[in-house]
């Protein structure tokens, strides 16, 4: 029994980083339709901001957290210029460059610190229990600052004129330009917030992770995992197949091993598609 | 005249869906575009709205020259455009759809207003406000589509088949709201394949085939016309 319920919070761990990284894989692919096969080094650069700045520079910890999320969404803005702009009306090169950009981050990555994993000291020691069950500070932490930012973000989609825009964007981008809403300004936008959800997903997670330059991989597949699962282009589709999947993948790492894991979520898959091919809140087919 | 089409050319590939077409929207009142599935109608819109580029020609509003602006900066000059087939945003609610259409717009007081006025326009939409568009019949959707672009505070209003696939009845409701809005000002773009409503609303008509202007004059002139009569009026 406490076994259990040490590993439903594990799992609550798991499901926070990964909902921030699906939910902004998710924005980018509703708004521009392109699938950025560079999100998981998005991550990967923002765990390298934690590096540098706090465990090299010795920057406080919430603020290399804050640049990470700035710096991060400032390589989104950069992608969405010189590569999804330019490639608009070519989703697929759009995602053929992503795969290109993805591998010059690696190499950035690997000059500027080496191959071998980093490691970054918690900047907290201590942890509560929760019946029973063990929360380290800085696993709790980062639940609670995904949940803000989810929370932000929500807020932002719901009750500003620039999220009706995005949202708008994501349901019919002729339409959307037709009210004034400009395409250009909107891929920023969500370029912005997607990159920067993934660099803070790295960021808060780098003391407990050892950030190598190759992190994003895992990150990558486990996050098209989530995406599909929820339904390509539901935002709220992502968050719950990122908990979904958190508790599915951690209770099977902890019960068999994380290569069973990895297969149980790849037939997960399987089975959502099986029962829903458009994932379980997958947009309908539309007019 | 407030908005003119000059000689204008738009291709698809390399077939002209537009050859060469010139039409002249005056400051008030309803102008109709109508003819066959295919002969260029909807292009003719999509190409004032920046949707379409030119191959050729010309398009002035307001003594200005659009063509080739995006389309978000025609929107701000003061064109709204109701598409082919409404496209509201189905996961939008109706009153987010219809605070799209104001996205331009800063004076919040005045887009309250608007706001109000459309409701006012259009109960249905109030009772509905916080409905998800995909929820709502045609009929309602177009109502929505006519708002949406209400909202803009727009300086003419370009309608493309609003009568598409509603009941008998629908069709008045759209009919009494299309001459409403030019009465009260704002002058109307009808596209139209229900030539007999878009003649009986309009008081000038053009008749598009093929891409070309084959006919245009007061629409109760065209109304009599035996070309028209045979090919649009079923008789």
């Amino acid at each position: 029994m406490d076994l259990l319920w040490q590993t439903a919070i594990n799992a609550m761990y798991a499901a926070s980083y990964m909902a921030l990284i699906a939910v902004g894989l998710v924005m980018i692919f509703g708004v521009m339709g392109v699938i950025n096969f560079a999100h998981g080094e998005l991550y990967m650069v923002g765990a390298y901001c934690v590096v540098f700045l706090y465990a090299q520079e010795k920057f406080p910890f919430l603020l290399s957290v804050a640049a990470g999320l700035i710096f991060v969404g400032i390589v989104g803005l950069l992608m969405e210029r010189t590569m999804f702009r330019p490639l608009r009306k070519n989703p697929l090169g759009g995602l053929i460059a992503s795969i290109g950009f993805l591998l010059i981050l690696q190499t950035l990555a690997v000059l500027g610190f080496g191959r071998r994993m980093g490691h970054v000291p918690p900047p907290t020691q201590g942890k509560i229990e929760i019946f029973g069950a063990i929360l380290t500070y800085q696993r709790l932490f980062v639940i609670v600052a995904a949940i803000l930012l989810l929370a932000a973000l929500w807020a932002f989609l719901k009750r500003s004129k620039f999220g009706w825009a995005l949202r708008a964007c994501a349901q019919d981008a002729e339409a959307a330009s037709l009210q004034g809403i400009s395409m250009n300004q909107t891929a920023r936008i969500a370029m912005f917030i997607g990159a920067a959800l993934a660099g803070v997903a790295g960021a808060l997670t780098a003391p407990l992770v050892s950030p190598s330059p190759y992190i994003g991989h895992s990150i990558i597949v486990t996050a098209f995992i989530i995406i599909i699962v929820g339904g390509i282009g539901s935002l709220e589709g992502a968050v719950i197949a990122a908990v979904l999947y958190a508790f599915v993948h951690t209770f099977v790492t902890t019960f068999f091993d994380g290569v069973i894991a990895n297969i149980v979520g790849l037939a997960l898959m399987f089975a959502v598609l099986v029962v829903r091919p458009t994932g379980l809140f997958g947009a309908r087919e539309r007019a | 005249m407030l908005l003119e089409i000059r000689d204008i050319e738009v291709r698809y590939q390399k077939i002209a869906a537009l050859k060469g077409v010139s039409m002249a929207v005056p400051a008030g009142g309803i102008v109709t575009i109508i003819g066959a599935n295919g002969a260029g109608k909807t292009t003719a819109l999509r190409a004032i709205s920046g949707l379409e580029p030119l191959t050729r020609g010309e398009i002035h509003f307001d003594d200005a020259r659009i063509d080739g602006l995006p389309p978000e900066e025609i929107v701000r000059r003061g064109v709204a455009h109701v598409p082919e087939g409404r496209r509201v945003f189905p996961d939008l609610t109706v009153e987010e759809n219809l605070r799209t259409g104001a996205f331009l717009r800063t004076e919040r007081a005045a887009i309250e207003t608007s706001l109000a006025d459309v409701f006012a326009r259009f109960p249905r939409l109030a009772e509905r406000r916080r409905q998800w568009a995909r929820s709502m019949s045609g009929g309602e959707q177009q109502m929505l589509a006519i708002g949406r672009a209400l909202m803009s505070a727009p300086r003419v209003l370009l309608l493309d088949e609003p009568s598409m696939g509603l009941s008998p009845v629908m069709v008045q409701e759209i009919a009494r709201i299309v001459t409403d809005i030019s009465a009260q000002g704002t002058p109307v773009v009808l596209v139209e394949q229900n030539a007999e409503m878009a003649l009986l609303l309009a008081q000038y008509a053009y008749v598009l085939e093929t891409g070309a202007v084959a006919l245009e004059g007061p629409a109760g002139d065209l109304h009599e016309n035996d070309h028209v009569r045979r090919a649009y009026l079923g008789g």
